[in-house]
């Protein structure tokens, strides 16, 4: 594969690019044929990709080839068409990964321009196999590429092109996977913070999928065998934690949001958030009661939390913080400024008390009680917190030894469970327990404006 | 549990808000991948043909619309779409519109078409879009403009105007402004920087063919595009800094920014110079700030919160003044204003943190700018003088306060302005060398516009320099002398003149000198020059009187200067006051108009002046009779003043002046050359006669017409009209010499008439004015030039009178006493005679009464024999009178008519002394007061008897060289003894009371 540099060296940029794809396919295609496992695509390979398509300065006295806008067009098309005419998936996913995944080189930056034109235009003209790469894709790659792909797409189908939406509404029907890996990309980079909220197109895109098909959220979860190739710091398997915190988060962070809408504009063309984020809160219960029988049928209940304590416990601090802040301005506000901040405890009540229920959070209420000490005062919470009975509604007594302190030594936990499956995914995942969700900290994936 | 939930009619609104998008983008997922592919090879996919660049246009709208990757290369495919237009509709203006026009229409629905793609999108996301489509649209309008810039119908780059109203009027262009403005509209509240930027880098690429977009945008957002233009280049200059810049920054890589900074604000400044202005100079305060008591609620953004930009804030602006004269007019006016301590006391801090070298490129920059500035160079020195003065010794103490140095930094910006200005206007002078060989390569001199505008403020500098203040004079000294070498003579000359006029005593005069000393090196013909500039001022009468004296008195102290370093070691200064003297006294006919001038101060130092410049080797005679005039009127002006303001106080001390001068000017006049010694002699004996005059000599007017003398009170202009001359008694016919005479005493039974109102004297001045007068002739008359060849024997001997003198007094007393010519003979008839001149021979008598002065005159005629031979009819009328009065006086003794007894006296004294009469009969007069008034006739009449018989010639004199004078030989006379006859019996009648003067009578 390296012996063709010399004939793509004089080549235009364009056909140059086109022939190293045809000799990228012709080559996967004998890695796969020749049957070697795991098939590997070699580094030289990987440095031509990044010389004649993703265009890196090779060297600093080269000057870096560009291609021309309309060549970039041609070369997408010419991508389209390859992955959609290549019918094995293997091939597919790995021409996709030899050129896309991330590197760690400096050619990362225009691989993920490449990308997200890629992923756009395919969104546009509904090319499901890239979709389905790039579903993929996301599951393997840190969050912080997919939350940039993320945005690549939200910017130009919800703010970028008017009329658009539509388009991007259809990755629902066309590839459930990519939709679900793009929920939680969104879901992740949209904290809801001061600048981080989702435009509204996007929530009614997202509230309208989730409402249509609950278990969309969990496909990603159900077609991973959970075959311990999580990678570090990539997305979560469901983008339910980040959902609950939308939820909860959101009659605070919109009351902000309204002050500024009522200063900026009469509000007149701007339709009112909350409706919709209740929606998504009852469509994010309702996956949550989905879950037992999910989690049996794959064995997992009550031993995978698909709800993170330790994301729970950022969402509360969080949340104290947000009442806080909430409390300060209250001191001058009207009497109504009681109902966001109750209704967002109310929220949170509700969604914990129904993830435990449903063994997405995998803990006890006396776990909970330090985690929402320093939170105000709420009737339900307050229920939630010491109701007289635990309900379990199946027949597993619920596992001692999730206790938080366990958390922390999960392979002591985990070794005298009696493991059902074969396979040993649970002590692979347990290698990677969880992921410390840095809400408190500053986000790394703000966009740059 | 219950789940919140209160969003029920979400669902409704869900559903239609996604069957309205499916329906508003209206393509599959297969038709678009078929635009697409359509787009890229710009083939008709479905119908196999070739697309038109319209359809293909549309085509990449709908991209546009539908593809959201797409939409870099469809901005990219549009360039290509504009620029089509563009060659379209200039080839269809060169075709004058013929061939082409459909196509380029054509095009301009789908440009429209575009641009409405464009703005709904910047409409509804100008956050996103705003940047993306500036950006697009000035890099395109760069390119457009720069690469049709050659064609034949585009106007010239430096026609602005009309490249403007060119690419306004075709679609493309202006669609693509339109856009641009829009994206600056709404990318302001947010980023302004950022489409400033852009457009910066945009101009510089494509300059001065993109200069119409600037000019288009920069008017439409005046205050934005300025100050983010300027805010921009501060950037760019402090981030480049300012270390690889010479004097004049026109190398290296990073000019073009501050470059195109310059031209565009050079472009918007022939509309918003103001708004430029205020921005420059809001810049420039704020830099000075100091950032504490900045406000926050300034943006982080703008440069104001950088202490590092605040620092770099005042060398860009020296920088960007450097380059653009426009710029630097238009703030440097106001610059000077803003310059007030605090401010000076922010500047000094913040300079002080500048490292020193970069300091001195300031220094230098600040002093090429200064020298460089068209207009207000004069308030800059002012300023700079004002600041860098110490402000007292005692005031400025041991410890330097924080003003020191602000002071200090002023005194070497001043320092090395003037080491600038020096080394440019010497330069420039070895150019104007070098051009005397090829006359062709004068222009070349070049201009320093400074010192082309301070040569108006010459005035002002020189009075500045004149108050020699310290330090400051020697500034202002210095460049006067740059700019007298740089202006030329004319400049020079214009500099030593001001200084002439304004300075007031010897110290600020001898700046002057120093002045001409350091210009005399490199230009001839200065003084003769200033003088006659001064001249020319005095002509347009451009001076006020407070400075024509001061000149006058400094020309005159000038020349003075001359005689009391005689012999002193000062010859630069006394060559210079003979240098003035000369030309002074080329110009002498002009000054003597001055003599007269109102102002008593002027003319004044005008006698100073003219009395003691000396006098031109030659001179044409209407000169000399024009100055002997006025110095005649000048000195009665005097010694009327003289007599007005009295001895006392510094008028007083002036008036004496005056007169002592103007009595020098007429002596030195009147040795000058016969021509001017007759005319003074004359003027003086008639002004001293004229009816204005007589009462200085104690005269008293005389009317001699005989006609009432109306009170000049009441009528001041005299005989105006006819009516009231003929109703006066015999003023219509002149009787007077013809057989008929008439007497007009008086009204019958009004008694005599009134003969004079004039208000008499203080005898005392009055014999002050005549001892004058008489000294002043009697000068005159000694020391002329008709015997100047001779010198006295002893000097301590008063000078002889001169005979021609005395005979040009004699013939004019003889024109103004007598009133006409007949009976003028020397020679004397019978005294019967005198029965037919009786009315002339008591307008002579009355002449003699109204004017006392003619005795004294008389006794210098008589002095300068023969000269009182011309006198012959006066005297002759005088004694006719004087006989006729004694004759017919009945009083007991001649004293009792003391007039006459005195006229009586002083006329037989004179005719001896004049040697009418030999000293037997001259000495009668000692006689008279002792006698009757018959007997005293007895004695006239002898005397007449002698005259009679001895004509009065002037042939009977014969110049005796032992005694310098004209003598007559008495004994060559006929016998005196029968004239002496009747003496001899008045003596022995009264021998009594004569008996001690008959030795006076023995023969």
């Amino acid at each position: 594969m390296g012996d063709i540099r010399q004939s793509l060296l004089p080549r235009d940029v364009l056909s140059a690019a086109k022939e190293l794809l045809y000799h990228l396919d012709i080559y996967i295609c004998n890695l796969v044929q020749s049957g070697r496992q795991p098939p590997q695509v070699d580094a030289k390979t990987l440095e031509l990709v990044e010389e004649f398509i993703l265009h890196a300065p090779k060297d600093r006295n080269a000057p870096a080839r560009k291609m021309s806008a309309l060549q970039e067009l041609q070369l997408l098309e010419i991508m389209c068409s390859c992955f959609q005419e290549q019918s094995r998936d293997t091939v597919r996913q790995l021409m996709f990964s030899a050129l896309f995944h991330i590197q760690g080189n400096q050619a990362d930056e225009s691989r993920m321009v490449l990308l997200g034109k890629l992923v756009s235009m395919a969104v546009a003209v509904g090319r499901v196999p890239i979709l389905e790469c790039a579903a993929t894709w996301l599951q393997r790659t840190h969050r912080v590429y997919c939350v940039r792909l993320a945005q690549v797409l939200v910017d130009d189908y919800c703010s970028m092109v008017p009329g658009s939406v539509p388009t991007l509404q259809n990755i629902h029907s066309m590839s459930p996977r990519f939709c679900c890996q793009f929920i939680t990309a969104v879901s992740t980079l949209y904290d809801l913070s001061s600048e981080l909220v989702p435009p509204l197109e996007l929530l009614q895109m997202i509230v309208s999928w989730i409402q249509e098909d609950p278990r969309l959220v969990l496909i990603t979860f159900l077609n991973t065998p959970l075959s311990g190739s999580q990678p570090i710091s990539s997305l979560d398997v469901t983008p339910l934690g980040s959902l609950v915190r939308w939820c909860v988060k959101a009659p605070l962070a919109y009351r902000n949001e309204k002050k500024q809408v009522l200063a900026n504009r009469s509000a007149d063309s701007e339709p009112d958030p909350r409706p919709l984020f209740s929606a998504l809160h009852l469509s994010v219960l309702q996956v949550f009661m989905l879950l037992p029988n999910v989690l049996n049928e794959k064995g997992l209940f009550g031993r995978l939390a698909l709800l993170q304590m330790e994301s729970v416990a950022a969402l509360t601090s969080d949340l104290s913080r947000l009442l806080d802040q909430a409390d300060k301005h209250a001191h001058t506000s009207a009497a109504g400024a009681q109902v966001p901040p109750q209704l967002a405890l109310d929220r949170l009540a509700q969604a914990l008390q129904v993830a435990m229920a449903s063994g997405a959070l995998l803990c006890s209420r006396e776990d909970l009680r330090p985690i929402c000490s320093r939170l105000p005062h709420n009737n339900l919470l307050q229920l939630v917190l010491s109701g007289p009975v635990m309900y379990y509604n199946n027949i597993h007594t619920p596992p001692l030894a999730y206790s938080p302190h366990a958390a922390h030594s999960p392979i002591a936990s985990h070794a005298p469970l009696p493991t059902r499956s074969p396979h040993t995914p649970l002590t692979s995942h347990a290698q990677y327990p969880a992921q410390p969700f840095m809400s408190g900290m500053p986000f790394a994936f703000r966009p740059g404006h | 549990m219950s789940v919140v939930f209160d969003g029920s009619p979400l669902k409704a609104t869900q559903s239609s808000q996604s069957h309205t998008a499916q329906t508003q983008t209206g393509l599959s997922s297969q038709e678009l991948s078929q635009e697409i592919k359509s787009f890229i090879s710009g083939v008709d996919a479905a119908q196999g043909r070739k697309l038109s660049v319209r359809e293909h246009a549309r085509c990449a709208v709908r991209l546009l619309r539908s593809v959201p990757a797409c939409r870099e290369v469809v901005l990219e495919h549009l360039r290509g779409v504009y620029n089509e237009h563009v060659s379209a509709f200039l080839h269809s203006l060169e075709t004058d519109g013929s061939s082409s026009s459909g196509g380029s229409s054509n095009l301009e629905d789908i440009i429209q078409e575009v641009h409405g793609v464009l703005s709904e999108f910047i409409g509804l996301n100008p956050r996103a879009w705003a940047p993306l489509v500036s950006a697009w649209a000035v890099d395109l309008l760069g390119q457009l403009s720069s690469k049709h810039a050659e064609r034949r119908v585009a106007p010239h780059a430096s026609s602005l105007n009309e490249l403007l109203q060119l690419w306004m009027s075709c679609a493309a262009t202006r669609s693509l402004m339109e856009a641009y403005s829009q994206c600056l509209a709404a990318m302001l509240a947010w980023c302004p920087d950022a489409c400033v930027d852009a457009l910066l880098d945009t101009s510089v690429k494509h300059s001065p063919h993109f200069d119409w977009v600037v000019a288009h945008i920069g008017s439409a957002f005046p205050g934005t595009i300025i100050s983010r233009v300027l805010a921009c280049g501060l950037k760019d200059y402090c981030s480049h800094g300012a270390k690889d810049q010479g004097l004049l920054g026109d190398k290296g890589s990073r000019v073009p920014k501050i470059g195109s900074v310059v031209g565009i604000l050079g472009h918007l400044a022939a509309h918003h110079s103001e708004s430029i202005r205020k921005e420059l100079l809001r810049m420039f305060q704020e830099s000075l700030t100091p950032s504490a008591t900045l406000s926050s609620a300034s943006s982080s953004a703008s440069w104001e919160s950088s202490p590092q930009l605040r620092r770099a804030a005042v060398p860009f602006l020296l920088q960007l003044a450097a380059m653009s004269p426009n710029l630097f007019g238009a703030v440097s006016a106001e610059l000077v204003e803003l310059l007030r301590p605090p401010v000076l006391l922010q500047l000094q801090a913040l300079l002080q943190g500048l490292p020193r070298e970069e300091l001195d490129n300031l220094l230098g920059l600040a002093v090429h700018l200064i020298s460089q500035s068209p207009s207000g160079g004069a308030r800059v020195l002012r300023f700079l003088a004002d600041t860098a003065t110490p402000a007292s010794v005692i005031i400025s103490g041991p410890t330097p306060s924080p003003h020191e140095g602000v002071r200090e930094g002023c005194d070497r910006l001043l320092q090395t302005l003037l080491l600038h200005l020096h080394k440019l206007v010497f330069n420039r002078s070895d150019g104007a060398e070098v051009s005397l060989l090829n006359p062709s390569s004068s222009q070349t001199q070049r201009v320093i516009p400074f010192l082309e505008e301070l040569r108006s403020h010459v005035g002002q500098l020189c009075a500045e320099t004149l108050r020699l203040e310290r330090k400051r004079h020697l500034w202002l000294h210095q460049l006067l002398c740059l700019l007298s070498v740089y202006g030329g003579p004319s400049v020079a000359t214009e500099t030593l003149c001001q200084l002439l006029t304004q300075a007031r005593n010897p110290e600020e005069l001898a700046l002057a000198w120093q002045l001409h000393t350091t210009l005399s090196s490199c230009m001839v013909g200065l003084i003769p020059a200033a003088v006659a500039h001064c001249v020319a001022q005095i002509h347009t009468h451009t001076l006020g009187p407070r400075q024509l004296r001061q000149l006058l008195l400094n020309l005159a102290a000038a020349i003075q200067s001359r005689d009391e370093e005689k012999g002193g070691a000062a010859g630069a200064q006394s060559s210079m006051a003979v240098q003035v003297g000369s030309a002074v006294s080329g110009h002498l006919h002009d000054f003597c108009s001055l003599l007269l001038h109102g102002d008593t101060a002027v003319s004044h130092a005008a006698v100073r002046l003219l009395s003691c410049s000396p006098l031109p080797r030659t001179s044409p005679p209407a000169h000399l009779l024009l100055l002997s005039r006025a110095a005649v009127t000048h000195f009665f002006l005097v010694l009327r003043r003289r007599g007005e303001t009295g001895n006392v106080g510094r008028d007083g001390g002036q008036a004496a002046e005056s007169v002592s001068c103007s009595v020098l000017l007429l002596s030195r006049l009147a040795a000058y050359s016969p021509l001017t010694l007759k005319a003074i002699l004359q003027q003086l004996v008639e002004g001293a006669l004229h009816r204005g005059n007589a009462h200085l000599f104690g005269g008293q007017i005389a009317d001699m017409s005989g006609a009432p003398i109306s009170s000049p009170s009441v009528s001041p202009d005299l005989g105006a009209s006819l009516l009231d001359i003929n109703c006066r008694f015999g003023t219509t016919v002149n009787f007077s010499g013809s057989i008929w005479s008439v007497f007009h005493g008086g009204v019958i039974g009004k008694g005599l008439k009134v003969r004079t109102d004039a208000q008499l004297l203080d005898p005392s001045v009055v014999t002050q004015n005549i001892q004058t007068l008489l000294a002043v002739i009697v000068q005159c008359c000694s020391s002329s030039g008709l015997n100047a060849s001779r010198s006295p024997s002893d000097p301590d001997d008063p000078l002889p009178i001169n005979a021609e003198a005395a005979k040009v007094v004699a013939v004019t007393l003889v024109e103004n006493v007598c009133p006409d010519v007949a009976n003028g003979e020397l020679s004397w008839p019978p005294e019967e005679h005198a029965r037919t001149t009786v009315e002339r021979d008591i307008h002579i008598r009355r002449c003699f009464e109204a004017h006392p002065v003619l005795f004294p005159l008389l006794q210098v005629v008589a002095a300068g024999r023969p000269a009182l031979c011309y006198c012959s009819a006066a005297l002759r009328g005088l004694l006719a009178t004087l006989l006729a009065h004694w004759e017919a006086s009945r009083e007991a003794a001649a004293t009792d008519s003391p007039w006459h007894l005195q006229a009586s006296c002083l006329l037989v004294c004179c005719m001896g002394e004049g040697q009418l009469l030999p000293p037997v009969l001259a000495n009668v007069h000692e006689a008279f007061h002792l006698l009757t008034p018959f007997e005293v006739r007895l004695l006239l009449l002898a005397v007449w008897e002698y005259v009679r018989g001895n004509a009065p010639l002037p042939q009977k004199f014969a110049f005796s060289s032992e005694k310098g004078l004209f003598c007559r030989d008495f004994s060559r006379d006929g016998d005196v003894a029968r004239y002496v006859a009747p003496i001899h019996s008045v003596l022995h009648k009264n021998i009594d009371r004569l008996g001690h003067l008959c030795w006076r009578f023995q023969l």
